[in-house]
């Protein structure tokens, strides 16, 4: 049944596929024409799709790439007189290469910055080939032959769109590939959020820079199908209207949709073509770039009536069709348009929940090898601070932890205890002070670097991924058990670990009680399920430290109980787990161990029982919120 | 000696019209975050309609002060039609949607004027001679009005109470809507701001730079280097970054080779972003302008 569905997914490329070896015989010359510079920039629209949609970078710049790869294709065949694939194969790399090269420290920049650096990239391409001599400056270089495959001439129309159909239809299908594979789940995850993929082990970074290169690859490719078809390649190649070009067919066709990329190239070539004739008829004496109001404006129009695009249209339609509403653009994905990494708005209070996780098997979920032996020290730290200018929100807390016990931190709200988990997650760097994991000092390092040493951790603020179902967020975090890469993914040779990665997910969904959910949205879950969604998928990544911040808000009481539960046998299996709970009461149940903070500082550490009578820690609490009571309650109920 | 003084003048007057721009970048970034693509569309689109209005008969000085109002007011009016009605702005978001706008006013700019470069007849002056660096009397117009106009809206920002309240839109909402601003106004008005500016700018500078359909572009980008060496945020760095990236660029075209000049600003842009990206003068945490 499973090879049924994967032959069904190859459906819609086979239909393509067919649609482009039919179109040269029944199309007119000009139409095919048309069609051929439509795949060009399609397959560089393809990449750029990558890079928009999957890596949530924008590059303003990215005819930058399909310059150097046109250039570079030209440049040896007819100076050097290379073979033609592989002077194609060394215009590719020589993308790619740049690409690397300007990535690495472009990437680390956010937002506005990197796209206008790109920008600037696109510029100084643009300048470079006018003014160096290798690339003929502004005429740029003429004479490059059509290409020649066993004797066979591709230098019509037809031909030319024959030739091209397979490598369009092969680039197409690799991408959609790359968005389904481990590289692409875990980069849609942090586009929905960056602070919980890092957090499971996501080397946003390298991940990012690889679909950059990727693009610049395919925008490399179609440069070299661009220097053949004209037979000229000029500095037009590089200019800024082309990089504008290739963005409109991106965000026409739909982010995030390596279907709306090829869609969109057809359909803003058939908009370029039509405005250039149309355009000097409605206002005689308009010449030049004309076609560009059509450009503009169409931008303009998607993103304020149409932020999904084509793929958003098309599925309102099926939709329709099909008779029920949709509440979400793009097939229940959220446009990366809208994503800003903030945390999904869940839906408050979590009703009519039933019942406590169902029989919790973590055999599967929790891996015995990564564990190391119950009673050593995994997580040290000492003289921890953080200071935001005057005000230091955590001073000086030493605490050590170790394996098969359960820590509760506790401590009136502001107490810095969340800020103490974001400094051991590495989400924030502490102002002074170390950190070792497992003998490792990590303080100030990335997330996923303390992810990789088998410590994650959930949100007080849920950091869920909006876009996808409970199983899809919990699969993020087999991530760093999993080993397969871009290329692996692009060509899907990572079957067996996408059902092992399935079995395992399922398993820690199920012990949370969510099997009935596993295929939902996760967006559309109530606020406690949610929750639930955030603790499976800490567990799924097999880790041997469990932070947990607020893992019992918005339960329910027996949902409290089978959490406890859980976290007990999680404790059985050698876990170390460190929580952050309001509730005193149940806190007191499950710890082994409670660490109060108060204004920044440790002020007890102890078993529950002492820690329970200890002056400071019903004084830090008297006053403050219902915690108080709660402490006073049981302190009573000891002392009579 | 008289070569080198003769490149860093006329770069100081390009440098002033880069920091006008760069001004307007900053007006809107510091209030709403959104870095406008269309900003050098404001200075082409003033200097084309001026140099029309000329054309027709009008004087000169009438022509440029309508000029622009008019501008000002197709800036408040693109951003209530296309900025406006987006609820939730993300960088992509405004990137894609201003480059939009950018490329719509630029094709109807070439509709409209064609794509030949004109320029503004000079405003009234004699050009001198000074220690062997010869000064064209548009050059001292463009430092003059840009000073004036950059010292305006700077105090603007910095000293009114509407300047801090618009300011203040970008990171305490509530509290610039208790003195009566509303995110949705301030937003409208730092529209304004730009394209009076960007206005102003492409008035100055048409004399000797010209106009033309194109020309948005290459000095929208400048400007937005200029506005990047003080984070986006600050003012007086954003001015002063322009006169700076004016005197380098002549110094480059000067020395080296003309055909580098445009790629100056980029590699500026660059080495900006990749060694200090919260801009060369302010720290991380530093108070906005």
């Amino acid at each position: 049944m499973r090879s049924e569905g994967v032959l069904r997914s190859y459906l819609p490329f086979a239909v393509l596929a067919a649609v482009l070896v039919v179109f040269p015989f029944v199309a007119s010359t000009n139409l095919v024409n048309i069609g051929v510079f439509a795949l060009i920039y399609g397959l560089a629209a393809i990449g750029l799709s990558l890079l928009m949609g999957l890596a949530g970078q924008v590059s303003l710049g990215h005819a930058a790439f399909f310059a150097v790869g046109a250039y570079t294709n030209a440049i040896l065949i007819t100076r050097y007189q290379v073979h033609g694939v592989l002077a194609a194969g060394a215009a590719v790399v020589v993308s790619m290469l740049i690409a690397l090269l300007v990535g690495i420290p472009l990437l680390r920049l956010r937002g506005h910055f990197l796209a206008l650096a790109t920008l600037g990239l696109g510029i100084i391409v643009s300048v470079v080939v006018r003014e160096l001599d290798v690339t003929g400056g502004t005429s740029g270089i003429f004479g490059i032959p059509k290409p020649e495959i066993n004797g066979r001439v591709y230098d019509t129309p037809q031909e030319f769109f024959w030739l091209m159909t397979p490598v369009v239809v092969i680039g197409l299908l690799l991408a959609r590939n790359l968005v389904r594979s481990r590289t692409g789940r875990a980069l849609s995850a942090v586009n929905d959020s960056e602070v919980a993929a890092e957090c499971l082990g996501v080397n946003t970074f390298a991940l990012r820079l690889r679909v950059f290169i990727l693009s610049a690859g395919y925008a490399g490719l179609a440069g070299v199908f661009y220097a053949y078809w004209l037979a000229v390649v000029s500095p037009e190649a590089s200019g800024f209207q082309l990089s504008v070009k290739m963005l409109l067919m991106v965000v026409l066709g739909g982010l995030g949709t390596v279907w709306g990329a090829i869609t969109g190239s057809i359909m803003v070539q058939g908009l370029d073509e039509g405005m250039r004739v149309l355009i000097p008829q409605l206002i005689p004496g308009a010449t030049g770039e004309v076609q560009l109001v059509g450009f503009g404006v169409v931008l303009v129009l998607v993103i304020i009536l149409l932020p999904g695009g084509l793929a958003q249209l098309a599925a309102m339609v099926t939709a329709r069709l099909r008779g029920r509403q949709v509440e979400r653009p793009a097939a229940g994905r959220s446009s990366p348009l809208e994503s800003d990494g903030a945390p999904a708005a869940g839906g408050q209070g979590g009703h009519g929940e039933d019942g406590e996780p169902g029989s919790p098997y973590l055999g599967d979920v929790l891996d015995s090898a990564q564990i190391p032996e119950r009673g050593s020290l995994v997580l040290s730290v000492r003289e921890l601070t953080k200071r935001y200018g005057g005000v230091t929100a955590v001073r000086e807390v030493n605490l050590d932890v170790y394996a098969g016990e359960i820590l509760a931190l506790i401590g009136p709200n502001g107490a810095g205890k969340t800020t103490c988990f974001n400094m051991i997650s590495g989400v924030l760097a502490p102002t002074d002070g170390t950190i070792e994991v497992r003998g490792r000092r990590v303080e100030g390092r990335r997330p996923h670097v303390v992810a990789a040493l088998g410590a994650t951790r959930t949100f007080q603020n849920l950091q869920v991924f909006g876009s996808s179902t409970v199983l899809g967020n919990v699969a993020v975090a087999r991530h760093l058990r999993s080993r397969s890469g871009v290329v692996r993914g692009m060509l899907s040779l990572a079957r067996r670990e996408e059902r092992d990665i399935e079995r395992i997910a399922r398993a820690a969904v199920a012990a949370m009680g969510l099997a009935d959910d596993a295929d939902r949205l996760v967006k559309d879950l109530p606020f406690g399920r949610q929750r639930k969604v955030e603790v499976a998928r800490a567990l799924a990544l097999s880790p041997m430290l469990l932070l947990l911040d607020e893992p019992m808000a918005g339960l329910s009481g027996p949902e409290r109980d089978g959490l406890a539960a859980l976290l007990r046998r999680t404790r059985e299996a050698g876990v170390a787990v460190v929580l952050v709970e309001h509730d005193v009461d149940a806190v007191m149940a499950l710890a082994d161990r409670v660490a109060v903070m108060d204004e920044g500082r440790l002020i007890a550490l102890g078993a529950p029982s002492v820690v329970r009578q200890d002056p400071a820690v019903i004084a830090a609490y008297l006053g403050t919120d219902d915690e108080a009571d709660a402490l006073l309650r049981q302190a009573a109920k000891e002392v009579y | 000696m008289s070569d080198l003084l003769q490149l860093v003048f006329s770069g100081l007057a390009q440098g002033a019209v880069y920091g006008l721009i760069a001004l307007g970048f900053v007006a809107i970034f510091a209030v709403r975050e959104i870095v406008n693509l269309a900003q050098g569309e404001y200075a082409a689109l003033a200097g084309l309609s001026a140099i029309s209005a000329v054309t027709a008969g009008v004087p000169l000085l009438p022509a440029v002060v309508l000029v622009v109002p008019m501008v000002v007011m197709v800036a408040v009016l693109i951003e209530r039609l296309c900025i406006a009605p987006i609820r939730k702005m993300t960088p992509l978001l405004s990137i894609i949607l201003t480059l939009g706008i950018s490329t719509a006013l630029k094709a109807i700019m070439l509709l409209i004027w064609g794509p030949q470069a004109r320029g503004l007849p000079a405003f009234p002056g004699r050009d001198i001679v000074l220690a062997g660096v010869s000064i064209r009397s548009q050059e001292l117009w463009i430092l003059g009005i840009s000073a004036v106009v950059g010292a305006a809206v700077v105090w603007a920002y910095e000293h009114t109470l509407l300047g801090k309240a618009m300011r203040a839109c970008a990171e305490q909402p509530v509290a610039a809507r208790l003195v009566g601003i509303s995110p949705r106004m301030a937003t409208m008005i730092a529209f304004g701001v730009a394209g009076f500016v960007g206005a102003v700018a492409g008035l100055v500078g048409s004399p000797i730079y010209f106009s033309s359909w194109d020309y948005g572009l290459g000095l929208g980008l400048k400007g937005f280097v200029a506005a990047t060496l003080g984070g986006l945020v600050s003012l007086r760095v954003a001015l002063f970054g322009g006169l700076l990236l004016g005197v380098l660029e002549n110094l480059v075209a000067g020395y080296i080779d003309t055909g580098y000049r445009d790629a100056v600003a980029f590699l500026v842009l660059l080495l900006v972003l990749l060694v200090r990206p919260q801009g060369l003068v302010l720290k991380a945490s530093a108070a906005r302008v």
